[in-house]
């Protein structure tokens, strides 16, 4: 409202036409709106009919609601367009009024121009008149000139004057203007206020009509509403009286049928009452009798257990002593209790240390054990070369000393004798170094020489097989052996190292398989003599145990227990060494032997070879131990070499020799006796030659003489 | 309404003796209520004390009380309750001795029913927030009280009507300046809007002789006046720390044959204050500076005042003098601003500032409402406005009316009736579309599913193509109420919808 005031403020001048035609359009439009809204009220109706059927199931209310939901709408948009009109002739008012104001403006300022240019012109002219007047010298002719241009220049005052009042006129009439202008708005205003209170007023009937309309269908609807929930409810209200006359009828029976069993109950209940009275009340005499009882038993009780209640009394003081006692004896256990402790406590930590030294002194004793241990290795080793040192010597010694009497011996035969001798021939004498048990050949040598053999086997069978046997004292044959590791050797290839097969590949058939089994047998800890016979054995048992078929063929003996079984085997086995038939008896084992079982046995084989090695460092100290047991023997069998007959005949031999260098010793002597006697009869005769020559003759004689002699005796004695 | 009319016929300055006769009736009022605001309560309180205190003796006495048993007017209902005396008393004495916040609620209700509304607000402002006290100050003062239009709080409102009165009667030079400024400390927390409608000049004398030259060249005596600037707002805005809207006009209400040039003068010195005022109030939301005479070199002051400003949303400068200067200046604005709503209706803006404004609008995010009725944009102006909506997708009410648009605007605006998909309003009443131009525009409404509202009144457009284009809007308006879940569009203001504008 205020900006419209403003604007019509603002406005200074209109044109009663103008307006006069803007209340003539603006009135028939409330006219057309009016019909228009009629109009399209129908419209509406007819889009609602249409609705209707599409809303069947909407409420007659709804519908109200929704007819005066548009109508209202409508009637504000009519109703703002109806009051906003009259702004909008108030612009349309201005835009004329502007446009024409300019207009008039454009057309004053050209008059006013065109005025100044005339005006303009006709004071030239008069300034250039009065130019020519100052040369006229004529008086007459200056006097016109002077009257036309006093005319000249009233004429351009009027013509100012003039202007100036037509605008001074204009002015007036804007004045007036103004005036009509503030008039007309303020008619506009009150129009404006009219329409907006009718509108106002309008909507406000309207508005209250589609209420009452909305209220009226409301109601309506709640009417009918009640209508029929009234008709329910007395329906069900008839319904709920019948239904109450049956339950009261059906009560009246029930409350004469209880009335009935309450008499019958009643008279039952009395008489049931009565004998139970009469019950009672025996049973109340009965009871009080018992009471007397109780009472009496009660005193007699009483007076018991005041009797007990001293007696216990006189038992809590006892009691109460030997509490105190206890106690006592509790507190001096106490005492001995924390002695004990503490001197168990002292104990522990004594023990303790005498612990800690104990152990030290172990590990020094131990430390000193393998020190001692180490020297004894050293020593023993020394030892060994010592003792064979000086059994070298002394057997050297004893076989020098043999030979010398085998020499002797020999002579004595040979020479003395006259006999042929033949040298004795005993194994001891061939032995160098000191006796040992024979030495445990390793798993790969047997193996070596087991293979080498079956090969020479093969090559001739002719070979007695009990040589074979002599090699492998247990009861396994060479060619089963040979098959059983040749087995092993195929089919526990993944023992091998891939390097080592690598390189065994250009080497020789044998050797390959020797060289396998070898890194087999190190695999599985397999390491002496033993332990491959023990494999060969398994093999041949587990071959037996798990071949029932063959067992049932080789003997009856099927229904026996399995450990009696392989107890029987293993004596049949004992008895397979004795020849070969029995043996044949048993088919080739390898073949029995499936590819597939071999690692089966070969893991039983494995787990069963670890529990007895378990212990293998003592073994290893008592093998060194030398057994010499064997040694007196043999160095008595040195010793007696020569047997007792030949020293007997050695002992003769030397008497009857003894005897024979006696003879040659005497024979001797007398030989160098007689050598010296016939010096001495050289001598003499020379001597006697000598006399002789000086004497001839009788010295000779004598001297020859005694020289015959000497020799003489010599002879003798020879024969 | 009516006071204007009636003061349309007294020939007398109006305003100057409208402005003494309240201020003699505020004080004369004022008066009143203080020697008769604890009247009314007395009378029925003062029989109560004296029984009471006849019933006390008598309780110490027996005699006594036989005497007072016998009073046939004695009953214990009429005997008031001690807190009841004790509400009245500080009812009686609140001016003096204002306790309000250690009551019970209950009593502080009953303090508040029975406090007077004439109390002053030295005591009352910061201290009473509750709303029915306040409702009756304002119905005690103003026959009319719309507190919708106050945020629904009626403390507000009275505070608000208050200093817009205040303002009001404001003469500057001979009131005294202090008036407001008391006031401020008060009101400072309740007034969220300005809404001052007349400004008065300060009061001369000797009006007569200069009366003529003034209105002859209003601007240059303006200059060389600074007597007449108005009351300077800095101050007071500075103060109120939640003001939101400032609706000022600067000039006087009611003038009637009084009608001088110099009571519509907003000078220079009164733009640059108002200038700085708005630029340092930041919570300030809407500005209305209308019917103030404001012309191309005032509004681009203002407006580059606004540039940037952290709230604005609203800018209104209509019945001014802004011509296309500063519709440039009103463009600049809009691409350095979130505004939302720009009015620059009854001004002088032609075809150059529409380009402008059309220029800016043409990227703009933020405008939701532009109002350029009874300008001169002609079709030129018109037709970039057009292309700019092509590409604006924020655009939903346009006022064109009165702008001498003719049929190449319609055209293209029916070309853009068929793109645009968020206007919801356009006016082109009082223009020259055309019969051709009218068929156009029902041409591009029959593509469009989003326009509620279009006024073609009085611009000679065919009644039959009016009409169907009233259906067509109909149709959306139908399919916008049945979107929407709230029917609004039953009480929206409908304003084009009208076959019954008159061909002739």
């Amino acid at each position: 409202m205020g900006m419209q005031a403003g604007a019509a403020t603002l406005e200074n001048s209109t044109e009663v036409p103008q307006k006069t035609k803007n209340r003539t359009t603006l009135r028939p439009s409330n006219c057309t709106t009016r019909h228009l809204s009629t109009g399209y009220r129908e419209a509406l109706g007819e889009y609602l009919d249409g609705k209707k059927e599409s809303e069947e199931d909407q409420s007659k209310s709804y519908k109200q609601k929704e007819e005066s939901r548009l109508k209202l709408a409508k009637l504000l948009l009519c109703g703002t367009e109806l009051v906003t009109n009259i702004q909008v002739a108030a612009d349309i008012r201005e835009i004329h009024r502007r446009v024409e104001e300019g207009e008039i403006r454009r057309q004053r300022l050209e008059k006013l121009e065109n005025e100044v240019k005339t005006s303009q012109d006709k004071f030239d002219e008069i300034t250039m008149k009065w130019e020519e007047g100052k040369r006229k010298r004529i008086p007459q002719d200056l006097w016109d000139m002077l009257n036309t241009q006093q005319v000249h220049c009233a004429g351009l005052i009027e013509d100012k004057n003039k202007l100036i009042s037509e605008l001074q006129q204009e002015l007036k009439t804007k004045d007036d203007q103004y005036v009509k202008d503030l008039k007309k708005q303020s008619d506009d205003i009150c129009l404006l206020l009219e329409r907006m209170e009718e509108q106002v007023k309008n909507v406000m009937k309207t508005f209250r009509q589609e209420l009452n309309s909305i209220e009226k269908a409301f109601e309506a609807e709640r009417r009918e509403l009640l209508t029929s929930n009234k008709k329910k409810w007395e329906r069900a209200l008839q319904a709920h009286n019948a239904k109450e006359l049956e339950y009261l009828l059906s009560r009246i029976k029930k409350v004469e049928d209880y009335e009935k069993q309450l008499n019958k109950q009643r008279v039952w209940d009395c008489e049931e009452y009565n004998t139970i009275k009469i019950k009672l009340e025996q049973d109340v005499q009965i009871l009080e009798q018992q009471l007397q009882q109780m009472k009496a038993t009660y005193q007699l009780n009483q007076e018991k257990l005041e009797y007990n209640f001293q007696v216990l009394k006189k038992r809590d003081e006892e009691s109460v002593v030997i509490k105190s006692q206890q106690k006592r004896k509790i507190s001096r256990l106490h005492d001995i209790l924390n002695n004990l402790r503490s001197k168990y406590t002292r104990q522990i930590r004594q023990f303790e240390e005498e612990n800690q030294s104990l152990t030290s002194d172990y590990i020094r004793l131990v430390t000193q054990f393998k020190e001692l241990q180490k020297a004894m290795r050293h020593f023993a080793l020394l030892d060994d070369k010592r003792f064979r040192e000086i059994w070298l010597m002394n057997e050297e010694e004893a076989k020098d000393l043999i030979s010398k009497a085998f020499d002797v011996d020999r002579i004595i035969h040979t020479q003395h004798l006259g006999l042929p001798w033949t040298a004795p021939d005993f194994w001891f004498l061939r032995n160098v170094g000191p006796i040992s048990q024979q030495q445990q050949r390793s798993a790969t040598q047997i193996l070596e020489e087991v293979l080498i053999q079956t090969e020479e086997e093969g090559m001739e069978e002719a070979t007695s097989e009990t040589e074979s046997y002599l090699d492998l004292p247990k009861q396994v044959s060479m060619k089963t052996t040979r098959k059983i590791l040749m087995l092993l050797c195929d089919e526990s290839g993944f023992l091998i190292e891939s390097k080592l097969l690598n390189l065994l590949r250009p080497l020789e058939k044998s050797e390959c398989y020797l060289l396998k089994l070898d890194a087999i047998f190190s695999a599985l800890g397999i390491e002496s003599e033993d332990d491959l016979y023990k494999l060969v054995n398994f093999f041949l048992k587990y071959r037996v145990h798990h071949s029932p078929s063959s067992q049932e063929r080789t003997s009856p003996m099927s229904a026996l227990d399995p450990g009696e079984q392989t107890d029987l085997e293993r004596q049949k086995e004992g008895s397979l060494v004795g020849g070969e038939p029995e043996e044949k008896e048993v088919p080739p084992s390898p073949t029995l032997i499936h590819p597939n079982d071999v690692l089966k046995i070969l893991e039983a084989f494995v787990m069963g070879l670890r529990k007895p090695r378990d212990p293998p460092a003592p073994v290893k100290v008592v093998k060194y131990v030398r057994d010499t047991s064997k040694d007196s023997a043999y160095w008595e069998a040195l010793a007696t070499v020569l047997p007792y007959a030949t020293q007997n005949l050695w002992d003769a031999l030397y008497t009857a020799l003894e005897k024979y260098h006696l003879v040659l010793t005497q024979r001797a002597k007398l030989l160098i006796e007689n050598n010296s006697l016939e010096k001495q009869n050289t001598e003499l005769q020379m001597l006697l030659q000598q006399y002789l020559d000086s004497k001839v003759g009788d010295g000779d004689e004598e001297g020859g003489q005694e020289a015959v002699a000497g020799s003489g005796t010599g002879a003798d004695v020879r024969k | 309404m009516q006071s204007m009319q009636a003061t349309l016929g007294t020939p007398t300055s109006s305003a100057l003796s409208r402005f003494s006769t309240s201020t003699q009736d505020k004080s004369s009022t004022a008066g009143q209520t203080s020697s008769t605001g604890p009247q009314p309560s007395r009378p029925s309180i003062i029989p109560p004390p004296s029984k009471s205190k006849g019933w006390g003796t008598g309780a110490s006495g027996g005699r006594m009380r036989r005497i007072i048993a016998e009073d046939p007017e004695w009953s214990l209902a009429i005997v008031p309750l001690l807190t009841e005396l004790c509400i009245q008393h500080i009812v009686g004495n609140f001016q003096n001795n204002p306790i309000l916040k250690q009551l019970l609620p209950e009593h502080k209700q009953k303090v508040l029913d029975h406090l007077s509304p004439d109390l002053p607000l030295a005591v009352t402002a910061n201290l009473i927030d509750d709303e029915s006290y306040w409702r009756r100050c304002c119905t005690q003062r103003w026959p009319v009280c719309h507190v919708a239009k106050h945020g629904g709080s009626w403390k507000r409102m009275f505070f608000e009507r208050h200093l817009e009165n205040l303002l009001r009667h404001f003469i500057p030079s001979t009131t005294d300046p202090a008036l407001i400024l008391e006031l401020l400390p008060l009101c400072r927390n309740y007034v969220r809007r300005l809404r001052v409608d007349q400004f008065l000049p300060p009061m001369k004398l000797p009006p007569r002789p200069r009366s003529g030259e003034l209105s002859e060249s209003g601007s240059e005596a303006e200059v060389e006046e600074p007597a007449t600037d108005h009351y300077q707002l800095g101050d007071l805005v500075a103060g109120l720390s939640h003001l939101e809207e400032l609706d000022l006009v600067y000039g006087v209400k009611d003038c009637g044959m009084n009608f001088e040039w110099n009571l519509f003068l907003f000078t220079y010195r009164d733009c640059h204050s108002l200038a700085a005022t708005i630029k340092a109030c930041h919570t300030l939301k809407i500005f209305r500076l209308t019917r103030s005479k404001v012309d191309d070199d005032k509004a681009r002051v203002l407006i580059r005042s606004l540039l940037d400003h952290p709230a604005l949303e609203e800018l209104d400068l209509s019945h001014n003098l802004v011509g296309d200067r500063g519709a440039r200046a009103a463009a600049k604005l809009l691409s350095h601003s979130r505004l939302r709503v720009l009015n620059l209706a009854n001004n002088q803006v032609r075809a150059l500032g529409a380009q402008s404004l059309a220029h800016a609008l043409a990227h703009n995010t933020n405008l939701i409402s532009l109002n350029l009725r009874l300008n001169c944009i002609e079709d030129e102006g018109g037709q970039a406005l057009a292309h700019a909506l092509q590409t604006n997708r924020c655009l939903t009410t346009l006022h064109l009316g009165g702008n001498e648009l003719s049929e190449p605007t319609a055209t293209l605006l029916s070309q853009v009736l068929a793109v645009n998909t968020t206007l919801t309003s356009i006016n082109l009443s009082c223009n020259h579309i055309g019969l051709d131009g009218g068929k156009q525009l029902l041409e591009g409404m029959s593509d469009n599913r989003t326009l509620l509202e279009f006024d073609l009144r009085l611009s000679d457009v065919a009644q039959e193509s009016e009409y169907l284009i009233g259906q067509a809007l109909c149709a959306n308006r139908e399919a916008a109420r049945q979107r929407a879940p709230n029917p609004s569009c039953f009480l929206s203001p409908i304003t084009a919808k009208g076959p019954e504008n008159p061909a002739g």
